[in-house]
């Protein structure tokens, strides 16, 4: 019987190419809205490392010099900065605050790539950061005063950075830039100055659910060292069911402390509501240019199957006549369809599987990669089936004398 | 009135007739095969429908985005200077941004040959606070000139001026938006408003500007000089744009010539940290191409048609499985018209004029379709105005939009009906009519 | 009028080669009524296919009034058939999406140069020769068998043509109707001259005609 299906199927192939294309197409089509879909859903579930709630953003804004005037300059922007802080403390409305180059879900990242190999996302906040993000260490320490004056510099680490740099390794007392695995040129650096990974955390996805998994590092800006800068921004904790009222009454004491800088106060829960609608929007998009295509692209295989079915009717009667039943008849309608839905779907897979050779598509991991394929296959097998069900329910209303009424 | 009733009467040359009455009879036809088979007309109707919407959606918003409107009225004779690039001595670090005031005012105000140069900041979200409640906004700090290159729909007042600039006068413009949001519905001029812990006096009302027009859009305008802090001004890269109104577009190249030239004498203030300056004077959508590509690096190119390119090839790789759907319905019901085409050949029809008639079909259908998607579009569009995700957006079907829907109708048409007009063309006439079912 | 010369039609699939006419020799003068029999599968469809320029002879030469058109392009053949052939058919073919008088002025519409009061003026004229002026706003639907083939024939007429084919055209009709189809195919001979190929396994109907070609496996008898 599948013999015997495969061969009509070849015989007619001229029509058939035609929808096997399009079912290639449509394979391709549901596939990059699927592989998006499972690459944020797959991202959603991993832990996020931090507590966004009655957490705000304060972004500062320095106007900076730069070059020598700009370190010149530095020691009285810190100590500015640390009488911010403290002039934030004073409310009672305040839990805690921090200062940090990027808070979660701030535009902008902060790259760095100091051995060959590894390049991560990382970050520079004060001693408080802990309390106000509320912070799990998994294992080692969060910074403290022990870090004051030492001959290194301080840095917490995701898991997934420390399996990068260290397999299963403990990662904790080794560097962060091992001095052996430098680029040529920084690797003869008198300056060198280890930054050792002090803790572990899980995770910490600055750039919120939805962002990709990648190694991050925080360092320790204890706002008295000749390196550290003023943070660009302040995260801070406040009590729950702070109003906007409050912002008013604390950006005014902000700015009297620093006239010539500027302050955004954000809520970090209407930040995460921006930054994952980024991601959310455009996937929205998609997915629904692409439900109503595949909605266009059932509706053409209903009318194809349909016509060809009408077109056959002589054959199909005949084939009645001879004795198949009407089960036989709809199963080899069915049948061929899902002949040619493989064919299409087939050729799909395989130029699918090409794109992780060719570098596109390089965010997905294989896991991702192998879902959706089989999220795919299924989409189209079942919007084949459920196309061809009419169709070949059409096919067995035919009758045997119809056989004989074509010729 | 006479005289117009004699033309209209007057017969139309006879090869003329003839081409008119073919279509007609070829228009009969395809409104009865349309009719005979509903389910068929309507899969093909969703099919073009769905698809011109999506590209007129896009188009639009193209449109919406790029094309001249106010008040970049004069667009066609504008250059920005947007993004700049700055190097260290030996290229290894890397300054990628918009330029900083202190460029712009010594290298770029001083163009010689045209008419006008403005410098404005990058829109800025601030937060004001009114009665316990924060209003957002965004603040953009202009110069005198912004005004006049710029051509702005006063509500109320009048812009402010050079003078205002130049002593730090604490005067803004603001948008109908935010006067509502200030002011409820009295007028605005001569009041004062509360933007980034400074107090600014109310000179002018303008009609809203979309976001997405990144030129003129913001909340408030206020003077550049109003800046906290003067370090601005020596920049060399900052949050700075540069709008040039050149004589004509004729002198585009002459300008780009004398920029380019300016730039090797750019006086960097420590020639250790950073020595370098790259960037083109070029239109809006040049400039947004050459972020698209990384056109960074090359200066000597313009990416524009690079993007247009790219647009082109997107519309039709989208038209493509909708184009095969097309495809196929048509090419399944070849057989049903078999009788149709063999009585056609028998009667002296050579295979182009039935290849003229099923394409001229097609096209009727994917007309049809686009009526249908203009309609739809019109509806989706409205939805996206109002939904707000694009402040002030304002995505509308105008002449241009409306001929380039037609224009994709008539292509889509083609595209999917000359394969199955040759296939249909090519039915052997003996075949199709030999004792056939009707 | 027509003239047949050594015909060979042979058809080829992938794996069979059948052969549908062989050494066919025929001339056809004008304004004559002659009728082709045969048992089915004799080639008589296909020899009237092959004089009406539908299909092309695997060998030997036509020539319609004098000139070869064997060597034709797809324009010229197409302008051969409008101008010089109508046709007729067993099953009638009307486009039942056109109304009579639209169905009669197909050929007309390929004909270059004719205004739209020209051709309705002569569709109206070979209904008329037809007998159906009263009908010329009904769609085929409405119209019985008999009826429908005279709407066929006018159609074939329309164009003025020198030469009438017809395959079976009494076939699916009683044989009171074929009888009146008869006797309009044998008005158009006698008074426009009209040269007649009628093909027919009907010998009653053959017999009306003024010769009869048979043919059997692809070959001519007599």
């Amino acid at each position: 019987m599948f013999k015997h299906i495969c061969k009509l199927v070849w015989n007619r192939k001229r029509i058939n190419f035609l929808i096997t294309l399009e079912i290639f197409i449509s394979f391709l089509v549901v596939f990059s809205v699927i592989v998006l879909a499972v690459y944020y859903a797959d991202n959603y579930r991993q832990p996020l490392g931090f507590d966004y709630q009655n957490v705000w953003n304060i972004r500062v804004e320095i106007v900076q010099k730069s070059g020598a005037a700009e370190k010149e300059e530095r020691p009285q922007q810190i100590e500015r900065y640390r009488r911010v802080l403290a002039a934030v403390r004073e409310f009672g409305e305040v839990e805690s605050a921090a200062g940090a180059t990027y808070t979660p879900y701030m535009n902008g990242n902060w790259s760095n790539c100091n051995t060959q190999t590894t390049c991560y996302w990382g970050n520079a906040v004060t001693d408080d950061y802990k309390d106000v993000m509320r912070i799990n260490i998994v294992r080692g320490r969060w910074f403290g005063k022990e870090d004051d004056g030492a001959s290194y510099k301080p840095v917490i680490i995701n898991r997934q950075l420390a399996r990068e740099m260290y397999g299963d390794e403990d990662p904790i007392g080794k560097p962060l830039n091992p001095r052996d695995k430098m680029k040529p040129g920084d690797k003869e650096d008198d300056k060198y100055v280890e930054e050792r990974i002090v803790g572990l955390l899980n995770d910490f996805r600055k750039n919120g659910e939805f962002a990709e998994m990648k190694g991050y590092a925080m360092f320790r800006n204890s706002l008295s060292l000749p390196d550290d800068r003023p943070p660009r921004a302040l995260a801070v904790r406040v009590q729950p069911g702070t109003t906007a009222t409050f912002e008013e009454k604390l950006l005014k004491r902000l700015q009297a402390e620093a006239r010539d800088w500027s302050f955004t106060i954000k809520p970090l829960a209407q930040m995460r509501e921006e930054m994952n609608q980024r991601s959310t929007t455009p996937m929205t998009a998609f997915s629904l240019v692409a439900g109503f295509l595949m909605v266009m692209v059932g509706l053409g295989l209903i009318g194809v199957l349909w016509q060809s079915v009408t077109q056959r009717m002589k054959e199909i009667g005949l084939r009645r006549a001879k004795g198949a039943t009407r089960q036989r008849i709809y199963n080899q309608i069915l049948g061929e369809l899902l002949i040619i839905t493989t064919c299409g779907a087939l050729v799909g897979v395989l130029v699918v599987v090409q794109f992780p050779l060719l570098g596109v598509l390089g965010f997905a991991t294989p896991k991702v990669y192998a879902y959706s394929i089989v999220i795919s296959l299924a989409l189209i097998y079942a919007l084949t089936a459920i196309c061809g069900l009419y169709p070949s329910w059409l096919a067995t209303k035919v009758q045997p004398a119809d056989a004989l009424h074509y010729e | 009135m006479g005289d117009i009733g004699s033309t209209r009467s007057l017969p139309l040359p006879v090869p003329y007739q003839n081409r008119v009455l073919m279509l007609k009879n070829y228009l009969k036809i395809a409104f009865k095969v349309f009719l005979r088979r509903k389910f068929f007309t309507f899969i093909s109707l969703f099919a073009i429908s769905f698809t011109l919407v999506v590209l007129m959606v896009a188009a639009a918003f193209l449109d919406h985005t790029f094309a001249p409107h106010a008040p970049e009225n004069k667009q066609d004779r504008t250059l920005g200077v947007f993004f700049m690039e700055m190097k260290s001595p030996n290229d290894d670090s890397t300054w990628n941004g918009t330029a900083g005031y202190g460029f712009l005012d010594r290298y770029v105000r001083t163009l010689p040959n045209v008419e006008r140069v403005s410098i404005f900041s990058e829109p800025d979200l601030i937060h004001s606070y009114q009665n316990g409640e924060k209003i957002p906004a965004y603040i953009k700090r202009t110069d005198g000139a912004f005004w006049q290159i710029l051509e702005f729909n006063f509500l109320e007042g009048v812009p402010f001026t050079e003078t205002d600039d130049k002593n730090a006068n604490a005067v803004a413009v603001i948008n109908e938006a935010t006067r509502k949001k200030f002011f409820g519905s009295d007028t605005a001029v001569g009041k004062t408003i509360e933007a980034d812990g400074q107090n600014f006096r109310v000179v002018g009302v303008v009609a809203n500007v979309p976001f997405l027009r990144q030129i003129p859009f913001s909340d408030i305008w206020v003077p550049i000089s109003t800046i906290k802090n003067d370090s601005y001004k020596k920049e060399l890269m900052g949050n700075f744009i540069g709008l040039i109104q050149a004589r004509s577009a004729a002198d585009f190249p002459a300008i780009q010539d004398e920029f380019k030239a300016r730039l090797p004498q750019v006086e960097f203030p420590d020639p250790k940290e950073w020595s370098k300056l790259r960037g083109t004077p070029e239109t809006y959508f040049n400039s947004i191409a050459r972020e698209f590509f990384g056109g960074n690096k090359d200066h000597s190119k313009t990416y524009g048609g690079k993007l247009w390119a790219a647009i082109i090839l997107a519309m039709l790789l989208f038209m493509l499985l909708p184009t095969v759907n097309l495809i196929n319905i048509n090419v399944s019901r070849i057989m049903e018209r078999a009788s149709e085409i063999g009585v056609r050949k028998a009667s002296g029809a050579s295979s182009w004029a039935l290849v003229g008639q099923f394409i001229v079909e097609n096209v009727i259908l994917t007309l049809f379709g686009g009526v249908i998607g203009f309609i739809i579009s019109r509806f989706v569009l409205r939805v996206i105005t109002e939904s707000g995700w694009f402040p002030y957006a304002e995505f509308q079907m105008n002449y241009r939009i409306f001929l380039y829907g037609l224009f994709l109708a008539v292509l889509f048409g083609l595209l999917s009906g000359v394969y199955p007009a040759w296939k249909m063309s090519r039915l052997n006439p003996v075949q199709a009519l030999k004792g056939a079912s009707r | 009028m027509i003239e047949l010369e050594n015909i060979e039609k042979v058809y080829r699939t992938e794996r069979i080669e059948t052969v549908a006419l062989s050494n066919v020799n025929l001339t056809v003068r004008e304004g004559e009524f002659i009728s082709i029999m045969g048992p089915s599968g004799s080639g008589k469809s296909t020899l009237l296919n092959v004089i009406g320029l539908l299909d092309v002879p695997s060998g030997g030469k036509v020539a319609i009034n004098e000139k070869p058109i064997t060597s034709y392009s797809d324009r010229n053949l197409a302008r051969v058939r409008n101008e010089e052939i109508g046709f007729v058919f067993q099953v009638f073919h009307l486009i039942n999406d056109l109304s009579v008088v639209d169905n009669v002025e197909i050929p007309l519409l390929y004909r270059k140069g004719m205004s739209g009061s020209e051709r309705r003026k002569l569709a109206l004229r070979a209904l008329d020769r037809v007998g159906l002026h009263a009908r010329v706003h009904h769609f085929p639907s409405q119209l019985s068998g008999g009826q429908q083939q005279r709407v066929a024939i006018a159609r074939a007429i329309s164009g003025n043509p020198r030469i009438l084919l017809a395959d079976e055209p009494t076939g699916n009709l009683d044989s009171q109707m074929g009888d009146e189809i008869m006797d309009v195919l044998w008005g158009l001979k006698e008074s426009e001259k009209t040269t007649v190929v009628m093909v027919t396994h009907d010998p009653r109907q053959a017999e009306k005609t003024e010769r009869i070609v048979r043919l059997f496996d692809g070959r001519q008898v007599s």
